[in-house]
């Protein structure tokens, strides 16, 4: 089967007095109707560039320099502007992380759903409204008749997100691209957040572009993972499989400093300190031409300094890691 | 319950919050309960951890102690002096015991000035210091967070994120106090940036024999650096324990819907979800029913639930809980959640 | 222990072990100077710099290089420009340059002196009403609100009329009716500065509500109030025109109101002795336009870049 979005090669420059600078290189992923993929990393990796491209909708400055991206086999590049209007909102949307600002605060929930119903499908008010209730009942939100003519001040942040997730899919889109969806939320919402997109894309068949920081959120839903850094991809594969053994340093230790809850017994144990990455993301323009992490890692000798940036190379099945000395050993 | 390999020494009570209550009225009547009768004690040395959801005040607890939302009762007793009675000198000698560091580093320092300024800044306002005095002192300042002396003349602009926290929590050393409240003053960090700045934490306390009071919502970070946990809901502590206690044997509904929440991905995380995760959100702080708060949530609320407020009861050594239920319903199995 | 100290080395050399080590910033970019920078780099802003500054310096120097008295009668009235006295004599058969190069220096420094009374009038009230909210903001915002409904020109002729026409009365006058936007504005500004994280860290750190007002806040509320202040000139010297033209402008001393005031009667016959002042206080408000804008301009984008 077809992939629903196919990313290759992509690349995003950033323009600045004295020369375009890259954002993001060469990447690539794809994912297919029913699936998610989650973009990792720290801010300032590329991760929301890379939404922001696939949706066409790169800020002013930001250019895609090269590579292509297919939805359903269109290469949304080559589409006419209004081609990508009809495209966006229908058969791609988009949720954010603030959804208190990515709301109108003047119009009801319910005209906003309603809106793109009536935008993308042509329907008439009552039927765009009916529509936007029956959304607003599969997001479970409660008393939603009285929540359409709700304003998002209203509404509790929670309840914003399944607003904007009820937006996102009212006109079914075939992909569904999440940024940070949750890191503005409680950790309970969050989890009622998460079931309620695998219930919604089970239903519907949505492929799903999950971009987040949060590791935990990657186990939780994911199909496929890649992993970030400074504008290139450095690990891709299987998510159990890359979360269970990460070959790459970088992954190994975004995983290794975040503290995991011990419970029971387990949680008698000892505490020792976190394992820590030394050092910062280089900022944009004063990215190495070697590895971009070599600075950081623990494992770089001459090789990492000596030569070029590693390409993605396979690294056993459904995994791919750009370092020349891989991890073998299991996290 | 303790094991043999307690945790750091920790001392006497520093700092005690004794029934603290914070209200505020709303536009249009009623009051919001932010804060309702919250008492607990600090020890020198020791962590202090309290985790909630937004809405359960526990940000609004921190503001309270540091007197910068007005108590509507209680006390804060710091070194045995209530310190929200107090004004003038003797409020700016309380201040220098107890400072603070806030969540997002891009909003708590002032953008224009530099940073030599912002950590000079306590020593003057609170120590009397002249600039020639502050500034003798900034190279230690800066040495102890891990920031080089020359970044004094920057500007808050020109650091990271996890840079501006350094210089919050170099801002916060700077009088020498005995505690520092921190407000979630990792979450808005990186994953990396945040065991960095955990770790510095963590040092500070092990050489300056510093207190916190940590907030946060993740409960793993609270884990990691917290000797006690408090567990806060609708602005009230619903359970509180000695950390290893608590996540060995959490005993309300409540935490176990938090921890559910946070259990890493795998079938027991779900099974456990399935029982424990409580659904929606929060109800408002404002005028809040009788009964126990968390009833309209629980899973397990029965009448006497809805109609009489639990109090907050010992049920092991340091171990308080706010449930009518204790000991009637089974506790999950956090050990089959751990082997996951 | 050493590996938790050294962390984060973006602002400190790493060891070289990438080409592109990660530099030092720049040294010391302060705000202010970044801002100061961007102005300088505006055209309109320093056009309108190099009207005002031109202005000031004939003001200034012009009457000692010009050493004509203004109230002397040098010729006969109506003389036309180009002639003997270069710009021509009034109805009295005074020197126009003369009353013009002395003029400058009585509505530049009215227009000065009454807008930095409005600032300091306004910022007071503005500054305390937003910091303290509740009660004292509800009291001075009645009395900001009575001062702006007051019909401003007809209230400046009524203070006028009362204390006199002297020159220090009208720059009060101007003061005192030009200053609730300025207050609003500050207070405005007040209002959203005062929530912030950083305020409430500096109240944390030990700061009173007098440090809390004139050091943390007020220095980031300052941008819009200087462009505020900057536009404030320019208002005020059109006010000293008005009441001049209406003839409560002081007689003893020579303004550009006062030359139009004086001549209005006779601008059809006579223009020059009513354009040619007119035409130095349209140029002074757009010099003053030109640089309030370049200003705004340069303190807007504020912080621009974070990352």
């Amino acid at each position: 089967m077809a992939p629903v979005l196919a990313v290759e090669d992509l690349t995003v420059t950033l323009t600045r007095p004295g020369g375009p600078v890259p954002v993001l290189e060469r990447l690539s992923f794809s994912v297919e109707a029913g699936r998610t993929v989650a973009l990792v990393g720290e801010s300032g990796c590329g991760k929301s560039m890379t939404a922001l491209a696939i949706m066409d909708l790169l800020p002013e400055g930001f250019a895609r320099a090269g590579g292509r991206v297919l939805l359903a086999g269109e290469d949304i590049a080559a589409a006419k502007p209004a081609r990508l209007r009809a495209l966006r909102g229908s058969a791609m949307s988009m949720i954010f992380q603030e959804p208190m600002t990515a709301l109108n605060p003047v119009y009801t929930v319910g005209d906003q759903i309603a809106e793109a119903l009536r935008l993308h499908q042509r329907l008439g008010r009552r039927a765009a409204l009916e529509r936007a209730l029956a959304m607003l009942r599969a997001v479970q939100i409660p008393a939603a008749e009285r929540r359409l003519h709700a304003y998002p001040h209203e509404l509790s942040g929670g309840m914003r997100q399944r607003v904007m997730i009820a937006m996102a899919l009212a006109c079914r889109p075939k992909l569904l691209i999440a940024d940070e969806p949750t890191t503005a939320l409680d950790v309970t919402v969050q989890a009622q957040v998460f079931d309620l997109l695998k219930a919604l894309q089970d239903e519907m068949g949505t492929a799903i572009v999950l971009i987040t920081h949060d590791l935990a959120a990657v186990a939780d839903i994911a199909d496929t993972v890649a992993v970030l850094y400074a504008g290139r991809c450095i690990e891709q594969g299987d998510s159990r499989s890359v979360m269970r053994a990460p070959q790459h340093p970088y992954t190994r230790g975004l995983m290794g400093c975040t503290p995991h809850l011990r419970l029971g017994a387990a949680a008698d144990a000892g505490v020792g300190t976190l394992r820590e990455i030394p050092g910062l993301v280089p900022p944009l323009g004063r990215r190495p031409a070697i590895c971009a992490f070599a600075d950081r890692c623990g494992r770089a000798d001459a090789t990492c300094l000596d030569n070029p940036q590693p390409a993605l190379t396979e690294a056993g099945p459904a995994r791919a890691v750009a370092c020349w000395h891989p991890e073998a050993r299991a996290a | 319950m303790t094991t043999s390999t307690a945790p750091a020494p920790i001392g006497a009570d520093l700092l005690q919050v004794n029934d603290l209550k914070v209200h505020f009225p709303v536009p249009g009547g009623g009051r919001v309960h932010a804060v309702d009768g919250v008492s607990f004690v600090v020890r020198r040395g020791a962590s202090f951890g309290i985790v909630g959801e937004s809405g359960s005040g526990k940000s609004t607890t921190a503001q309270g102690i540091m007197r910068l939302v007005p108590a509507t009762a209680g006390q804060v007793v710091l070194r045995g002096e209530d310190i929200l009675g107090v004004r003038g000198a003797r409020l700016r000698q309380a201040r220098r015991h107890i400072q603070m560091v806030f969540q997002d580093p891009f909003a708590s320092l002032d953008p224009r000035r530099c940073a030599g300024d912002l950590v000079a800044e306590p020593l003057r306002l609170l120590e009397g210091l002249s600039r020639r005095q502050a500034a003798a002192r900034l190279d230690a300042l800066f040495a102890a967070v891990g920031l080089p002396a020359d970044a004094r003349s920057l500007f808050p602009h020109q650091f990271s994120g996890g840079q501006r926290q350094r210089l919050c929590i170099a801002r916060a050393l700077a009088t020498g106090p005995d505690i520092i409240v921190c407000d979630e003053a990792v979450s808005a960090l990186d994953v990396a940036i945040q065991a960095q700045i955990l770790n510095l934490l963590a040092k500070l306390q092990a050489e300056r024999g510093l207190a916190y009071i940590f907030i946060s919502h993740d409960l793993g970070v609270v884990q990691h650096l917290c000797d006690e946990v408090a567990v806060m809901y609708l602005g009230r502590i619903v359970e509180q324990a000695p950390t290893r206690t608590f996540f060995s044997a959490p005993h309300h509904p409540y935490s176990w819907s938090l921890i559910s929440a946070a259990v890493p991905a795998g079938p027991a995380r779900d099974a456990f979800k399935a029982r424990y995760l409580v659904r929606g959100e929060p109800p408002s702080p404002i005028d809040p029913p009788a009964g126990c708060r968390f009833a309209g949530r629980c899973p397990f609320a029965v009448e006497r639930c809805r109609a009489e407020d639990p109090a907050l009861l010992a049920t092991g050594p340091g171990h308080y809980v706010a449930c009518h239920r204790v000991g009637e319903i089974e506790a999950p199995d956090f050990d089959r959640a751990q082997a996951a | 222990m050493s590996a938790l100290v050294a962390a984060e080395p973006a602002v400190r050399p790493q060891p070289v072990r990438s080409e592109t080590a990660a530099p030092m910033p720049r040294p010391a970019s302060n705000p202010g100077l970044a801002a100061l920078g961007l102005f300088l780099r505006n055209p309109s802003g320093l056009l309108g710099l190099a009207i005002l500054t031109g202005l000031l310096f004939a003001a200034l120097a012009g009457p000692h290089l010009y050493g004509v008295d203004p109230f002397e009668i040098v010729g006969a009235p109506f003389q036309p420009p180009g002639g003997d006295p270069v710009l021509g004599t009034d109805y009295l058969g005074q020197d126009i340059l003369a009353a013009l190069l002395q003029g400058g220096r009585a509505t530049l420094l009215v227009g000065f002196s009454a807008a930095l009374l409005t600032v300091v009038i306004g910022v007071t009230f503005g500054a305390l009403a937003g910091f303290f909210g509740g009660r004292v903001d509800a009291a001075l915002m009645k009395v900001t609100e009575f001062f702006q409904v007051l019909p401003t020109l007809l209230f400046a002729m009524v203070l006028v009329t009362l204390f006199g026409q002297r020159i220090v009365i009208t720059t009060i006058a101007i003061g005192i009716v030009s200053w609730p936007p300025t207050a609003r504005l500050t207070r405005a500004e007040f209002l959203r500065l005062r929530g912030l994280d950083f305020v409430k860290a500096a109240r944390a750190a030990g700061a009173g509500p007098f440090y809390l007002i004139g050091r943390v806040i007020l220095p980031n509320a300052a941008p819009p109030i200087v462009v505020s202040a900057t536009l404030a000139i320019g208002t005020a010297v059109l006010f000293e025109g008005a009441l001049s033209f209406l003839g409560l402008g002081d007689p003893n001393v020579m303004s550009w109101g006062l030359m139009i005031g004086q001549n209005r009667a006779y601008a059809l016959e006579a223009w020059w002795t009513v354009l040619l002042p007119g035409a130095a206080i349209f140029l002074a408000v757009l010099g003053v336009s030109l640089v309030g804008d370049a200003v705004n301009d340069a303190v807007n984008p504020r912080l621009r870049k974070r990352s």
